[in-house]
This record gives structure tokens, sequence and C-alpha cells, in this order.
């Protein structure tokens, strides 16, 4: 949930241009990245474990089909499903050139989908759901996200690629004569 | 001397030839289809817009992919501010750009002609448009006019493509080149209107005749624009391996002494008047050179001006030129303008220079189009010629015109 979280807030404030003398843009997109092919590494693990416990029997169909589970059917459901949108996002990241950018950024949208499933999913079956450090955990994660939302949605638009491009399209754009 | 081929004929000050003239004089083209694209290969013919491909292999390329539903786009949008030529030949010599695009069509098996003209060219527009009603009705039904928006990128090949396509003059990403998709899909020609009328005169007198013209080696003839400090400004057709010092001696020599001169255009580069006069200009002898064509102008810059700051005021215009679809090309040129600026206005700095002599590295090969290319090409030979003027430029931005 850290590394999720920690991906999430990156993205958001990848997308605010944020940068100093210190802290080239680069750095805030390439962290991001690997801290989500981190996060997939960990996932991974976290699958495997689940399903290769003998105590709940989950079988691999579980980990990709999601509410098969007998076992706490919706929770673990939720779980697939935020694994199977990470994936999703990971991969057309990974096939970006062969999509091109508007599928892939229409795809990435899915980041604020599989964030919160997971994040439900993990109060649902986690089995330290209420312990103390977990819930201190979870309002720590929530909150990074919560502000780096916040801060974003807040933040105009701080793109000028973006206005100068809609600008000069303008002025080139003409009808086609008939 | 300056009206050879291409501008010969009627007084060019009398306006654009009628196509009975035309025709009275120069008769109908006899070359067209397979013979027509074999001679244009032999002749060598390369395009006038900037670029210098060979004609004859993009004919070939475009004749293999063409199923008849071809486009052919003359380009006439001259978005380059010191060329003149391509207007001068569409307001004098109509019917010599329309042959060349109406036996590309046939050639090619085209099923549409775009003649796509610079809005602010007034003149050009309204001799094409005369020139276009008088042509046979099985010419008038395919063909039809675009306007160029007046803006330096509009020129580009995907450019014209894409205005004909969606109404946009950006650049779109490339490849596939327009001579593989092009409008619609379809495979487009897209010529530059001077290369076009070439084609009229090789398809009516074949490619050894073109041959036959040409100095040093070189074949053809080449229309060229004179402009910056000499006495007579203006367009010249000349052979082609005319050295720069003949063809400013046609426009009546250096109007004072020269420091530098500036062939190609924008995208082209500044070299040293002492180094200068000798180049022919060649499309494959300048680029030997590491220089080129480009679009055929000829700057000549008085040594009573400053390179560096008409080096900052063309990277500032460039800068502004650009469509703002590619970062570095939006960002690098912008960062490259400004750090030229300050060197203009407020004297040379070591970080500038530093800035300049690295970003120019990392700035080309980057964006959809070559815009980002070319004016590092035009950024760096400033570097190298101006390069005494760079290191001890003093405060000063004088507000003269580009040469």
């Amino acid at each position: 949930m850290i590394l999720l979280s920690g991906v999430v807030v990156l993205g958001v404030l990848s997308s605010l241009r944020f940068q100093s003398a210190g802290w080239p843009r680069f750095l805030t997109t390439g962290l991001h990245r690997n801290l989500a092919l981190m996060t997939l590494v960990f996932l991974a693990l976290h699958i495997v474990a689940a399903v290769v416990d003998p105590f709940t029997h989950l079988g691999w169909l579980t980990a990709v089909l999601p509410f098969s589970s007998y076992y706490r059917t919706l929770w673990l459901g939720l779980g697939t499903i935020a694994f199977e949108l990470f994936a999703a996002i990971v991969v057309t990241s990974l096939l970006r050139g062969v999509i091109g950018p508007a599928a892939w950024r229409a795809i990435h949208w899915l980041a604020y989908a599989s964030w919160p499933i997971a994040v439900i999913h993990g109060f649902g079956t986690g089995t330290d759901a209420w312990s103390i450090w977990f819930l201190a955990l979870s309002v720590f994660c929530i909150g990074a996200v919560a502000v780096a939302v916040a801060y974003r949605l807040l933040q105009p638009h701080p793109d000028p690629l973006s206005s100068a491009r809609s600008e000069f399209r303008a002025g080139v754009s003409r009808k086609p004569n008939p | 001397m300056s009206d050879l081929r291409l501008l010969s004929g009627p007084d060019l000050r009398s306006g654009s030839e009628s196509h009975a003239d035309h025709v009275r004089r120069l008769g109908a083209p006899a070359l067209a289809g397979r013979p027509l694209v074999e001679a244009l290969v032999r002749s060598g013919l390369t395009g006038r817009g900037g670029a210098s491909f060979p004609a004859g292999l993009k004919w070939r390329a475009m004749a293999a992919a063409s199923k008849g539903a071809a486009v052919v786009i003359a380009n006439g949008a001259e978005g380059e501010p010191q060329s003149g030529k391509d207007r001068l030949l569409m307001a004098t010599r109509p019917h010599l750009i329309l042959d060349g695009a109406f036996i590309a069509a046939r050639t090619l098996r085209a099923s549409q002609v775009v003649i796509y003209i610079g809005e602010e060219h007034g003149a050009a527009w309204t001799a094409m448009v005369r020139a276009l009603a008088e042509r046979p009705e099985f010419e008038r039904r395919i063909a039809r006019m675009a306007g160029a928006p007046h803006r330096y990128v509009a020129g580009e090949s995907s450019a014209a493509v894409h205005l004909v396509d969606a109404g946009v003059a950006t650049p779109t990403t490339t490849p596939p080149q327009p001579h593989q998709r092009g409008v619609g899909g379809a495979p487009t020609l897209v010529q530059n209107v001077e290369t076009l009328a070439h084609v009229a005169l090789i398809a009516r007198y074949g490619d050894e005749w073109y041959r036959s013209a040409g100095r040093r080696g070189a074949a053809g003839t080449i229309l060229i624009t004179l402009a910056g400090g000499v006495k007579t400004r203006g367009v010249l057709e000349v052979e082609a391996g005319t050295t720069v010092a003949e063809a400013v001696a046609m426009g009546g020599g250096p109007s004072e002494p020269a420091a530098a001169v500036l062939i190609g255009g924008y995208f082209g580069s500044w070299v040293k008047a002492v180094d200068a006069w000798a180049l022919p200009l060649d499309a494959a002898a300048l680029r030997a050179g590491g220089l080129s064509l480009g679009c055929g102008v000829v700057g000549v810059l008085p040594a009573s001006r400053c390179g560096v700051c008409d080096t900052a005021r063309i990277m500032r215009y460039l800068a502004e030129e650009s469509s703002a679809q590619c970062g570095p090309c939006f960002f690098g040129l912008r960062a490259l303008s400004d750090a030229c600026s300050r060197i203009a206005e407020r004297g040379t700095n070591r970080d500038d220079m530093a800035r300049l002599k690295k970003w120019a590295v990392e700035v080309p090969g980057r964006g959809a189009c070559k815009h980002p290319d070319g004016a590092v090409t035009f950024l760096r030979s400033a570097l190298s010629t101006f390069s005494d003027q760079f290191e001890s430029h003093s405060a000063h931005w004088r507000q003269q015109q580009p040469a």
C-alpha cells in the first residue's frame, strides 16, 4: 500500500511539472516509473503467496477472475480488480510507443480506480485491518494521496505547451475548401 | 542570364502568361508515365522546397504505391521570410506549374490535385486561380486551391497534407512520409512549385536537355532569391553550380563590404563572406560541404551589421514559429532563443554561451518534423561563423531587419 500510494502521489505530482535546481522534472517521472515496477514485483509476491497458502486454497483462477473465490468473495474480488487495473496500466505504459499517447493516457486514468479499490481490498480482507499500526499507515497513505490530488486540482493547468499548441492550431486551422 | 528557362518568355513585369501564350511558346509536353519518371531520375532534379530530395526517386516510389487514388499537392506555401522565388513563379508562369502538377497526376494516377498557396501571396493566388480556369475541363475537375496559413511550418509537407486532410496546417509525425501515406491515407506527392515547373520542361525537352545547363558538374537551373546587402534584391534564375559571388554580381554586387552570407534561408547556414563567394549554388555540392541549398536564399550580411543580433532575431522568429506540438522544439528553441537574446541585449556571458553549446546538441532529432533540427543547424553555423562576436558581444541590440 505504501508503494502503490507513493506511485500515485508521484504520478499526480508529475502532472504539476514541479521542478527546482536540485530536483529536475525527470526525477519525478523516473521515480514514479521505478516505484511502479517495484510495486508490481511486490504485488506479484503478494498474489503468489496468497495463492500457494495452503490455508485458503484460493487457486490460480482467483488471481485473475474477480469474485471467483468461495472465500471472502467480495474483498478478494476487489483485490483482483485492483491488480488487473494496475497490470493494464503498467503494460500499456511499457507499450506506449505502440498504442500511442491518447490510448495510454485514457488507460492511465484507471489509476484513480485501481488505488482506492486496492485500499478497500486491504480494509476488507486484511487480517490486521483494524490494528493501530495498519490504521496509522492507511491514514498516512490516504492522506498523502488526498493532499496530492487536492493540490493538483487547485493548481491552474500548468502546461504552457498545451495552451501554446491550442493557440497555434487555432491560428492555422482552415475550413477545407468545398 | 537571369531568365534562362523557367523565367524565359515574356517580360516578367507583364504579369502571368496566359494558357494560349504558354502553349504557343512551349507546345505540349511529350513525355509522361514511366519514361518521364526515369527521365526525372536521370536528370538529377531535386526538390526546391528546401530538403533537396531527388524528385525522380519520390515519383518512382509514388508510382509504385499509387493505386489510382493518389493525390498531388503543388506546394507554393513559401513560408520562408526571405524567399520570393515561388510566388514570382506562380505570379508569372502559372501554367508551367500546372503542367507539372497535371503531368504528375497522370503519371502517378492521381485523382486529386491541390494547389497549396500561401494566403499572403495575393498576386500568386490570383494568377493561379486565373490560370486554373483556363485549363481543360478534365484537369479543372480534379483540381482545387487551398490556402496555406502564414506560418513557417505550414509549407512542411506533412503540414500541407494535414491541412488538406483536416484543415490544420501543423506537421504530423513522419514516417510514414506523405508519399507513402498522405491525404486520406493515399500516397501523396507534395512537390514544390518550382520543382513542378522544371518537370514541365523536362517532359518537353528531356533529361539530357535539363543537364545541358549547369556549371562545375552541376545540372539544370535554379531559382534563387538574393536578400540583404546586395544592390538589387530579388529572384534570379541561375545555372546550378553558379558561385555565390557570381550570383551576387548578377544582383549588382554587395551594397557594401560583406561580413557573411546566409545560404539556404533560416534553416540554412551562415558562412563567412570570404569562404562563401566561391561556393557553388548546387544542392549536392553544398551538402558535401555540410551546407544546404534549402529554398535557394542567398542572404548577404553587410559588415556594418551585427551577426549576433541578426542571429538572435532569427532564432526568436523560429522559436515563435514552433507549432508547440513537441516539447523539445517548443521549450528547446525558446530556451536557445532566450539565451541568444540575452547575449545580444546584455552582452556575452559565460553561462549563456555554455547553454547554447550544450542545448544545441540536445534539441535536434526530437521533433515530429525537422523544425528544431533546421533551427539548430542555423544556430550552430552562427556560433562558428560569428564565434569571435559571440565571445565578445557588447550590450547592444540593433533594431534592424534580418539580412
